[in-house]
């Protein structure tokens, strides 16, 4: 009778994964496509990007990538003989997207992993107002303070430097580290902190021997969140910014082609600017994949 | 080395008291046990002293000394977790010695000395193990205890060390632990829910109820002069029977009647208590104070068998009194079935009396 029913079950069960795993199929191809499609335009001419019906195999050209970085004889050019400066200066971008991004997510990460220490373990007094005040700055639209955030970073000489767009990433994004952090911290038992604080350690020793390491998956998610945040920040780095601190996004906003939009080369910026991100959330993905499970031998109260 | 007191400690979590008014010391050198139900308040006292738990009010002294602005790191405690704490991130081996690096222990020495606690506690062959989690339960908890044993504090602190190993190893680890406080002249202070661990480990063994201690004194007085009900229950397998009744006094004798029986509980000039003409009490009798098929004596009764559940040496029985189910342990192989008419006996010298409603001993 067992052997009948199981042989009835298998080809439901298969049934059932079959259907599961196209399901799974359509929407990875429905979510990546567009990205697909950036990437395959940043390897096409302007008329291969523009050719009816889209065209889905063709010679690529490296045309695009070289025009970032280099100057180039437009079609313009050719027929005027005139010479014109249109090197984007996107390494210069970069650089900055790559500066204040570092920095943002260094800064914010470990002062708010500190702080969401402290909140988690040694419970201030008034712990839940701060931490409900925290998150409140984070309550209004960020257009809403756009524009005294602006003068004010006029008046106080913070307007297109490095450290004036950091702050304000590290203030918009300490919310969400404090948050986060403060969860995973929440999940690990009590027990093995005071194990050490018994064995002899200190408490900033058990901060970075002990309680750090059981947050690792923890601490890449919320790095790999922020960096999310910031590497794509818009609004304040176009108001707060001029060419000498802007950063890639707004960069991308302001790009034309000599004739109308050169979507091409937009695509092959783009391109450039999300790989980074890409290849970091894949790094991380590989620690959150490490298990939830880890850390916990013996659940504690 | 180091003698423990603790004066009138008070700790609440979340605005629940779990600790309520404990005073307790422990001579220099000796072994103690806090022996009580989950919930009691043992795991807090023990991490109070560690200073793992900041005490809400109350003292704690070493030596004379009050440590309790002393923090954890410095106070020289080992603390076996009954959780194991394992350190999730670090080897087997780097768990062990992680008390000694602390410590700034030479490194040939520690490895010398884990080695020497691994191979005790039988488990060497797991030192180069990468990922605690692995381990099965009562592993984890030997290596757990191995980082408690391989340091030399002043106090050890162990909190139901042993209740996930197997019976073997459990017996070995009882003398080891003797052994440490003959030999080492070590303080223990020992948790455990378990009377006989508690009885067969401790000279003084502490009864917790409820956050606070209910007698503190040593097992041979626990067993024969309990405080009140709670005590009497807790220790002694199997638990101590219970009857309810009312006293009649009969010349100087004190009789119990109990839904139909009498029996004979004692003489009334043995009580320094007032116990009064029907007056109603609890009395209690142990189990091994029950004779079968007696000769004559004290409280001849008819019973019927209900259970006979032999135990290696011993028959544990549950008998039918009439106004109550009791239990009774005879040597030896009993053979009993249900329903089964016997006598019994039970001495006159073993009952105790309790106060009916708030469980104290009349004494």
């Amino acid at each position: 009778m067992t052997s009948n029913n199981r042989g009835r079950r298998r080809p439901k069960r298969l049934l059932k994964s079959l259907a599961i795993y196209s399901a799974t199929t359509v929407a990875v191809v429905f979510f990546m496509f567009p990205i697909f499609w950036l990437i395959a335009t940043a390897f096409k001419t302007r008329a291969q990007a523009f050719s009816t019906p889209p065209l889905f195999v063709w010679e690529p050209t490296f045309r695009n990538f070289i025009d970032i970085f280099l100057k180039r004889q437009t079609e313009i050019e050719a027929i005027t003989g005139q010479e014109i400066e249109l090197a984007t200066g996107a390494e210069l971008f970069f650089y900055n997207s790559f500066i204040v991004t570092l920095s943002s997510i260094l800064i914010a990460t470990f002062i708010g992993t500190l702080a969401a220490y402290s909140f988690s373990r040694y419970r201030p007094l008034g712990t839940n107002t701060m931490m409900f005040f925290i998150l409140s700055t984070r309550m209004l639209p960020a257009i809403v303070v756009a524009i005294p955030i602006y003068f004010f970073y006029r008046a106080v000489g913070l307007y297109n430097t490095y450290p004036g767009l950091i702050m304000l990433y590290v203030m918009f994004n300490l919310p969400f580290a404090v948050w986060m952090m403060k969860s995973f911290f929440d999940e690990i038992p009590r027990d093995i902190e005071q194990a050490a604080l018994v064995d002899g350690s200190t408490p900033w020793r058990v901060f970075y021997k002990v309680a750090i390491p059981q947050v690792y998956v923890g601490l890449g998610a919320t790095i790999g969140f922020l960096t999310i945040n910031i590497w794509n920040e818009f609004l304040f780095a176009l108001l707060l910014t001029e060419r000498s601190t802007r950063t890639i996004p707004v960069m991308i906003a302001g790009t034309r082609g000599e004739v109308g939009i050169n979507w091409g080369l937009i695509a092959a910026i783009e391109t450039l600017y999300v790989l980074p991100a890409l290849v970091l959330i894949f790094i991380l993905q590989r620690y959150l994949l490490r298990g939830m499970t880890f850390g916990t031998v013996r659940g504690a109260k | 080395m180091t003698r423990v007191e603790i004066r009138e400690l008070k700790k609440s979590f979340n605005s629940v008291q779990v600790v309520k008014g404990v005073s307790l010391e422990v001579e220099d050198g000796s072994f103690t046990a806090l022996l009580g139900p989950t919930g009691a308040g043992k795991t807090t006292i023990l991490k109070c002293i560690a200073g793992a738990e900041r005490p809400d009010e109350g003292e704690i002294l070493f030596d004379g000394e009050v440590v309790n602005d002393v923090p954890p790191w410095k106070r020289n405690v080992a603390l076996f977790f009954q959780t194991y704490a394992l350190y999730p991130h670090m080897s087997v081996y780097d768990n062990i010695s992680y008390p000694l690096r602390e410590h700034k222990v030479r490194r040939e020495e520690m490895e010398v000395r884990v080695r020497r606690v691994a191979e005790k506690l039988r488990i060497a062959y797991l030192l180069d193990r990468k990922d605690p989690s692995t381990l099965s339960g009562g592993e984890m908890q030997r290596v757990a205890l191995a980082r408690t044993l391989v340091r030399e504090p002043r106090v050890f602190l162990l909190d139901e060390p042993i209740s996930n190993l197997d019976a073997k190893l459990r017996e070995e680890m009882r003398l080891e632990f003797k052994r440490i406080q003959r030999e080492l002249k070590q303080t223990i202070i020992y948790a455990t829910p378990d009377f006989v661990e508690a009885f067969s480990l401790a000279q003084k063994v502490a009864v917790i109820r409820d956050g606070k201690i209910v007698q503190y004194d040593t097992p041979s007085n626990l067993m024969r002069r309990p405080k009140d009900k709670f005590v009497a229950t807790f220790i002694g397998a199997p638990t101590i029977n219970i009857l309810r009744g009312r006293l009649k006094r009969e010349g100087g004798r004190l009789i119990l009647l109990c839904g139909g029986i009498s029996l004979h509980v004692g003489n009334e000039g043995g009580y320094t208590s007032r116990i009064e003409e029907g007056q109603e009490v609890e009395v209690g009798f142990r189990p091994q104070s029950v004779t079968l098929q007696p000769s004559g004596g004290d409280n001849v009764l008819g019973a019927r068998i209900l259970s006979a559940e032999f135990m290696g040496h011993e028959t544990i029985l549950t008998l039918d009194i009439g106004p109550s189910e009791i239990r009774a342990v005879v040597k030896g192989v009993a053979r009993y079935s249900y329903g089964d008419e016997v006598r019994i006996g039970i001495e006159r010298d073993a009952f105790l009396l309790f106060d009916a409603e708030k469980g104290e001993v009349l004494r």
